[in-house]
C-alpha cells in the first residue's frame, strides 16, 4: 500500500521527519518497506497565467508569452510549445529554478528576445509521467482553471512529498487506506486524529431518492448495499489538491467523478462505483446472480459470466460485476446527467472466487478480498457526496438507500490485565494498559480487580480473543521494552536420536571416503524415469498442479538427480566425482486413508573414480556389522552383467552397479558411471544404536591354508565361499580371496580362485589333522557341487 | 718360539684388518683367525704340546691376543656399519618440496553445514530434533495451524497438491502439530526440513526449499522467554556482539507475532550491501502459539502457553557464504561443493 506522507499529515500531527516516522510505524506493527521522495531536485517552478501570446519576431517556431505570476508580476517567457493559449495556467521554471533532472534554468536572450524562464512539462515538474496520458506528457502542462497563480509547484503539486510503501499484514484490511494508516500513526505517536468531513444528511428536507431508484439485494453475499443519487453538474478535471493526492498514491487522475470515487477508496478504503443513471434505465438496481453468459466490463473486455458470480443488474441485464468492475453499458460519460453512487460490502470469499475465475483483479476486488467492513459503506458514500458537491461536480438528490439487513454488533472481550502481563512477561498497570488500548480507538471499561472490557469497533475484525488484545498492548507498549528472559520450569535435555546419530556417522564416513554430499530437488519427470528404464518399477506420486512437466512427479528413486548432476559435472569438464545423498523418496500408498509413503534412501554415485568393486567396497564398509550378501541382479537402470542386489538376512536393501550404456547415452553420461541406491530406513533399523562388543584377543596360534580352485567362468565366487563357510564351525576364523586368474594354463571357459583360509580355535591349538579333515571336506564338496578342480601348484 | 708365533699372528692380523673395506672381507678375516680352522684356533689347539711351565704364560698371552682380535673385529664392524648407514641415509635423501599425494576427502553440502550448526545450538538449549512427512494432510498443514479456509496460501496457484486433502507441506509447522498431538508438554523441538511452494525457480526462489521451525510448550512461557531465547540463539549463531530487534508482525498460528532482525553479520550493523545499508537483516518469524492451534492439538491454552519460530535455511546458507544464486545450492557442481570443506 502506498501512502502519501503529506496526506497522512493532514490527519495526524507528525513532527518527526519521514524516516523517523517510518521507523515508528514499523516498530508499532505497520511495516514500512521503502520511503521514496517524489523529486528532491525540483525548485523554483511556479504557476503563471498566460495573458498574451505573440509570435517571436525573429523565429518562426517560437512564441513570446506574457505570463502573469500574481502580485502585479508579469514576465516575458519564450516557448516553442504549440498547446499553450491565452488564459492557460502553466508551470514556469523562473531564473535559477531547477527541473527534475537537477538542471538549472536561467533567464536568457532567445534570438535577441528576453525570456525570464521556461515553461515545463509533467516530467520537468518531477512528476511520474506514467500517471498522465501520453499526449499530456509531451507538451507543456496546463493546470486546471482556477489553479492558484504564483504558487510554487513543489508545494502546490506535492513534489515535496514522500511515498511510503507499506507492507500490510493479512489481518489488517482496515489499514488499506490513508485514514487507516493515520489511525495507526496516531496510536503510535499518541496523537489525536482529525475527523473526515462528511455530507450532512440532516440538511436534507424530504427524501426524493425513492422517485429515482429502488434497490433489491437477492444475494446474501452482499451484506450491505447503499446508494446515493446525484445530479451531475459538470464533468471536468478535478482540482489540483485532489489530483496531487491521487498521483502520490499511484493513481491516474481521470475526471472529477472518477477521481472522487478513487480518492475516497484510497482515503477510507471503501471501493465505490458510479453508474450512469439514465443508462441503467429501469430505476432499479438488483444484486443477484444471472444466467447471461457474457458481459462487457468498463475496460472493453467481454467476460464470461457464470451463474455463481454475484452481479449488479438493472433487473433485466447486468450492469456490473459486484465488487470487481463496472460495465461498459452504464459507464459515466461526458453526457451523464445523473449518477448512482454505489457503496457496498460484499463477502470476500465470493469476490475472490469470481475474481479468480475471471482472472480479473482490480483495486476494488483486492480491497474486498483483504477484508473490508460493513460500517464503512455509509461513511464512504457520504464522504464522496461531500467531495462531489465541494468540487462542484454534483448536487445530491435528497435521500439515501441503505440495505443492511443484519447490522454487525459491536464485539467485546473481557481481559485480565494480570494475564496480559504474565503472557508478555511485562509489568504495567491496569491504567497504563487502558490508556494504550484507548490510543488504538478501542472503547475500554474497567471492571473489578484487574479485569477490563474492550469493545472493538467494526473496523477491527482482527480483535477477537484476549491474545489479540495482548498483542495490541505489546506493540504500542513496544516490543523492544519487553525484557529478554530465559525459560523457567522444566529442564529438558536436547539430544539426537540413535537414528539421527547413525545418519550423521554415515555422512561423516562417506565424506571421509571422498564422497561429496549433494542436495537435489524432490521433483522429477516421466521422461527422466523412462530415460532410466524405470517406468515399470512403480507408479509414481503425481502432483495435481505441477509447475511443469519436468517437475510433475515426486521421485521414488534418488538415481535420477544423481545421474543428472553427474552429467552436468561431466559436461562441465569436472574430471571425476564421488557423490552421495541421504534424502526422501515418495511412494504411492495403496491405502487411500493414509498419506503417500515416504522413505529415506541413500544414493552413492561415482564417475572416473574407481570401478564396480570400489563402490562395492564402500557398501561392504557400510554393512560391516551385518552379514551382507550380494547377488547378480537389480533394476533395468544398470548394465545387465554388472549389477548386484544387496540383501541382509534375506531382505533386499538395495541394488548397485554400472549404469546401462543406453541410459548413459540418453542422459549424456560418461561411459562408466557407478551408482548404488540403498534403503536407509532399513540401514537405520539395522545399525542405529550399535554398540561395539569387546572380544578377547586370541591366545592360540592361527594356521593358514591356501586353496586355489579352477571352476567354470560363470560360477560366481560367492558359491565357493558358501561352501567354505559351511565348514566355519569354531575353527575357521576368516576366508579371504587373494587372487582371481584367467589366462595361460587355465582353459578359456574356466577361472582360478585362490583363497587364504585362516584356522584358529579360541581355546586350544588346532592339530594338523583337524585342519586337513576340514580342507579335504571343502575340496571334495567343491568338486562335487561346483565341478571345481584343485589347481596344480 | 711360540711366543714369537703369537706376535707374528697379531702382527698379521693388524696388517690385514687395516685393509678391510666391507663386512664380507671382515667376515673372511674373522674366519681366517678365529674360525674353527683359523690361525688363532689352530694355535690354541697346539698348546697341548707345550711344557707345563710354558703353558700358562703362552696361554695367557694367547687369550689376550684372541680378545684383542675379537675387539678389533667388533670395532671395525661397527665402523663399517656406521659408514654404511651414513651412505644409505645420504642416498635416500628426497626432495621434500615435491607435492604430496592428494588425500581425497569429501565435503558436506553447505546447507547441511548450516543446518547442523543451528541444530547444535538448539540441542544445547534442550531442544530435540523431529521430522515429519513432506507430503502432508491439509488438516495438519493448514487447518490445525489456524489458517483461514479462504487463505490464498491454500490455493492451487500457491501450493502443490497430491489430492484435495493432501498437500506438499508449505512449512515444517505440521511437524509441530504432530508432536503436540503425540506428546504431552513440556516440549522443546526443532524441525528442519524440506518444504514446497509453487514458485518458479530463480536466483532467490525455488519451489523446493528448506526451513527450520521450533516450538516450545510449557506452563508459564511468556513472550519475554521467546525474546530471550531467540536473542541467545542469534548471539550463538553470529557472535556475542549481535543485537536483535523484534518487529510486530502477523502469522495465523501465533499471537502476538513478530519478525526478528539481527545486526548484519557482514558489517556488524554499520550498513553494507548485504543489509541494504540498514545494518539489520531479517532472520526469522516467531510468536506466541495461537490458542486455536493449542486447542486443535489437544493442549489447554489456559494451562499451557508456548512460542514458535521459523527461519529459512537456504537463505542463511546463501548469506553466510555470500552465495548470490539459490540455484547453485541445488546444482551440485563439484567445483562449488568442494569449497565447503
Amino acid at each position: 500500500m502506498l501512502a502519501s506522507f503529506n496526506w497522512l499529515k493532514e490527519f495526524v500531527n507528525i513532527d518527526q521527519d519521514v524516516q523517523t516516522f517510518g521507523d515508528i510505524l514499523t516498530m508499532s506493527g505497520t511495516k514500512v518497506e521503502t520511503i521514496t521522495p517524489i523529486n528532491e531536485n525540483v525548485k523554483g517552478i511556479v504557476t503563471g497565467k498566460i495573458i498574451e501570446i505573440k509570435k517571436h519576431p525573429n523565429a518562426d517556431h517560437l512564441y513570446l508569452c506574457t505570463v502573469d505570476f500574481g502580485n502585479n508580476k508579469t514576465l516575458p517567457i519564450v516557448t516553442n510549445a504549440q498547446n499553450v493559449f491565452e488564459g492557460a495556467i502553466v508551470p514556469v521554471a523562473l531564473d535559477g529554478a531547477i527541473i527534475d533532472t537537477g538542471t538549472q534554468i536561467n533567464a536568457s536572450e532567445v534570438r535577441d528576445v528576453r525570456s525570464e524562464g521556461m515553461m515545463c512539462s509533467v516530467k520537468e515538474m518531477g512528476l511520474d509521467t506514467s500517471l498522465f496520458n501520453k499526449e499530456a506528457t509531451q507538451k507543456v502542462y496546463i493546470f486546471p482553471q482556477g489553479t492558484e497563480i504564483g504558487a510554487d509547484v513543489r508545494e502546490l503539486y506535492w513534489v515535496n512529498d514522500h511515498v511510503i510503501d507499506i507492507e500490510l499484514t493479512a489481518n489488517r484490511g482496515d489499514c488499506q487506506s490513508i485514514y487507516g494508516i493515520a489511525k495507526e500513526a496516531a496510536a503510535a505517536l499518541d496523537q489525536p486524529i482529525r475527523p473526515v468531513e462528511l455530507y450532512q444528511t440532516s440538511k436534507e428536507q424530504n427524501s426524493e431518492i425513492e422517485n429515482y431508484l429502488q434497490v433489491d439485494v437477492k444475494d446474501d453475499h452482499c451484506k450491505r448495499y447503499t446508494a446515493k443519487v446525484l445530479k451531475v453538474n459538470k464533468i471536468e478535471p478535478s482540482p489540483i489538491w485532489m489530483q496531487r493526492k491521487l498521483l502520490n498514491s499511484g493513481v491516474r487522475p481521470i475526471n472529477n467523478i472518477v477521481d472522487v470515487t478513487n480518492y475516497v477508496m484510497i482515503e477510507l478504503g471503501q471501493p465505490l462505483h458510479a453508474f450512469d443513471y439514465d443508462n441503467i434505465g429501469t430505476k432499479k438496481i438488483v444484486v443477484s446472480c444471472v444466467q447471461n453468459p457474457t458481459f462487457t466490463t468498463l475496460d472493453g473486455e467481454e467476460r464470461k459470466i457464470d451463474d455463481q458470480m454475484m452481479m449488479i443488474t438493472n433487473g433485466e441485464k447486468p450492469i456490473a460485476i459486484a465488487g470487481i468492475m463496472g460495465g461498459l453499458n452504464s459507464e459515466i460519460t461526458e453526457k451523464t446527467q445523473f449518477m448512482v453512487l454505489e457503496s457496498a460490502f460484499f463477502d470476500k470469499t465470493s469476490i475472490r472466487t469470481t475474481s479468480r475465475k475471471l482472472g480479473l483483479r482490480t483495486e476494488a476486488s483486492s480491497r474486498y478480498e483483504k477484508g473490508s467492513y460493513a460500517e464503512l459503506c455509509k461513511m464512504a458514500s457520504l464522504r464522496a457526496t461531500y467531495l462531489l458537491e465541494k468540487i462542484g461536480a454534483c448536487t445530491a438528490v435528497p435521500g439515501f438507500i441503505d440495505i443492511y439487513p443484519n447490522p454487525e454488533e459491536k464485539f467485546s472481550i473481557t481481559v485480565d490485565c494480570q494475564w496480559v502481563n504474565q503472557y508478555l512477561g511485562i509489568h504495567i498497570s491496569k491504567e497504563d494498559m487502558i490508556a494504550i488500548l484507548k490510543r488504538l480507538f478501542l472503547e475500554v471499561d474497567a471492571l473489578e480487580g484487574e479485569k477490563i472490557k474492550v469493545t472493538v469497533p467494526n473496523d477491527r475484525q482482527d480483535l477477537r480473543i484476549r491474545e489479540d488484545i495482548a498483542e495490541e498492548v505489546a506493540r504500542i507498549y513496544g516490543y523492544d521494552k519487553i525484557p529478554n528472559t530465559l525459560m523457567q520450569g522444566s529442564t529438558l535435555i536436547g539430544h539426537k536420536t540413535d537414528a539421527q546419530q547413525y545418519q550423521e556417522q554415515v555422512e561423516n564416513l562417506l565424506i571421509g571416503a571422498g564422497f561429496y554430499q549433494t542436495m537435489t530437488t524432490s521433483f522429477t519427470s516421466q521422461k527422466i524415469i523412462e530415460s532410466m528404464r524405470l517406468q515399470d518399477n512403480e507408479a509414481p506420486v503425481k502432483i495435481l498442479n505441477p509447475l511443469g512437466e519436468d517437475t510433475s512427479i515426486m521421485r521414488f528413486t534418488l538415481a535420477g538427480q544423481q545421474l543428472e548432476l553427474i552429467s552436468m559435472n561431466y559436461n562441465r569438464k569436472n574430471p571425476k566425482g564421488r557423490f552421495f545423498e541421504i534424502a526422501a523418496t515418495y511412494h504411492v500408498n495403496s491405502n487411500s486413508d493414509e498419506l503417500p509413503i515416504q522413505k529415506k534412501h541413500l544414493v552413492l554415485s561415482t564417475y572416473h573414480d574407481g570401478d564396480f568393486y570400489d563402490l562395492k567396497g564402500v557398501i561392504e564398509m557400510l554393512f560391516q556389522h551385518q552379514n551382507v550378501r550380494f547377488e547378480a541382479g537389480g533394476r533395468e537402470l544398470y548394465h545387465p552383467g554388472r549389477k548386484a542386489v544387496v540383501t541382509v538376512n534375506g531382505k533386499r536393501i538395495g541394488d548397485f552397479g554400472e549404469i546401462h550404456p543406453v541410459v548413459a547415452k540418453q542422459l549424456s553420461l560418461p561411459k562408466r558411471v557407478y551408482l548404488a541406491e540403498l534403503d536407509f530406513d532399513e540401514m537405520i533399523a539395522l545399525n542405529a544404536g550399535y554398540t561395539a562388543k569387546f572380544k578377547s584377543l586370541p591366545k592360540y596360534p592361527a594356521s593358514q591354508r591356501d586353496l586355489a580352485v579352477v571352476i567354470d567362468i560363470d560360477v560366481p565366487a560367492v558359491k565357493v565361499e558358501d561352501v567354505i563357510n559351511r565348514h566355519r564351525g569354531d575353527i575357521i576364523e576368516s576366508v579371504k580371496l587373494f587372487d582371481v586368474y584367467q589366462g595361460e594354463q587355465i582353459p578359456d571357459d574356466k577361472k582360478s580362485l585362490a583363497y587364504t583360509i585362516t584356522f584358529r580355535h579360541a581355546d586350544r591349538t588346532l592339530k594338523d589333522r583337524e585342519i586337513n579333515k576340514v580342507m579335504n571336506a571343502i575340496v571334495s564338496e567343491l568338486q562335487d557341487e561346483l565341478q571345481a578342480q584343485l589347481r596344480d601348484e | 718360539m711360540d711366543k714369537d708365533r703369537l706376535d707374528q699372528i697379531k702382527q698379521d692380523f693388524q696388517e690385514q684388518i687395516n685393509k678391510i673395506g666391507n663386512i664380507k672381507e671382515l667376515d673372511t678375516l674373522r674366519v681366517q683367525f678365529l674360525g674353527k680352522k683359523g690361525v688363532m684356533t689352530q694355535f690354541m689347539k697346539g698348546m697341548g704340546k707345550l711344557s707345563k711351565a710354558e703353558r700358562p704364560i703362552i696361554g695367557k698371552k694367547a687369550n689376550e691376543i684372541r680378545t684383542e682380535i675379537q675387539e678389533s673385529l667388533e670395532k671395525v664392524k661397527n665402523d663399517i656399519e656406521k659408514k654404511m648407514l651414513e651412505a644409505r641415509l645420504e642416498k635416500e635423501k628426497i626432495d621434500v618440496t615435491l607435492p604430496g599425494r592428494t588425500c581425497h576427502c569429501g565435503v558436506h553440502h553447505p546447507l547441511n553445514i548450516v543446518t547442523s550448526e543451528l541444530e547444535d545450538i538448539f540441542l544445547g538449549m534442550g531442544f530435540s530434533i523431529v521430522d515429519g512427512p513432506e507430503i502432508e494432510w491439509v488438516k495438519y498443514n493448514f487447518d490445525d495451524l489456524n489458517m483461514p479456509k479462504d487463505h490464498s496460501s491454500r490455493d492451487k496457484q500457491e501450493s502443490f497438491y497430491y489430492r484435495d486433502d493432501i498437500v506438499l507441506r508449505t512449512q515444517t509447522s505440521p511437524v509441530q502439530v504432530r508432536t503436540m498431538r503425540a506428546q504431552k508438554p513440556p516440549l522443546r523441538i526443532i524441525s528442519p526440513g524440506r518444504v514446497y511452494r509453487s514458485d518458479e525457480i530463480d536466483a532467490t526462489h525455488s519451489p523446493v526449499f528448506h526451513q527450520m521451525e521450533g516450538l516450545v510448550i510449557d506452563k508459564g512461557i511468556a513472550m519475554s522467554d521467546l525474546k530471550g531465547t531467540m536473542d541467545l540463539f542469534a548471539k550463538k549463531l553470529f557472535g556475542n556482539k549481535t543485537k536483535t530487534k523484534f518487529r510486530p508482525h502477523q502469522f495465523y498460528f501465533t499471537e502476538p507475532s513478530a519478525e526478528m532482525d539481527v545486526t548484519c553479520f557482514k558489517c556488524g550493523g554499520v550498513g553494507c550491501p548485504v543489509c541494504d545499508n540498514s545494518g539489520w537483516v531479517e532472520l526469522l518469524g516467531c510468536g506466541m502459539v495461537h490458542p486455536n492451534v493449542l486447542r486443535a492439538c489437544g493442549i489447554d491454552p489456559n494451562e499451557y502457553s508456548g512460542f514458535a519460530f521459523g527461519l529459512g535455511l537456504d537463505r542463511i546458507a546463501l548469506t553466510k557464504y555470500g552465495i548470490s544464486d539459490l540455484r547453485l545450492l541445488f546444482e551440485n557442481d563439484a567445483r562449488f561443493l568442494s569449497q565447503f570443506n
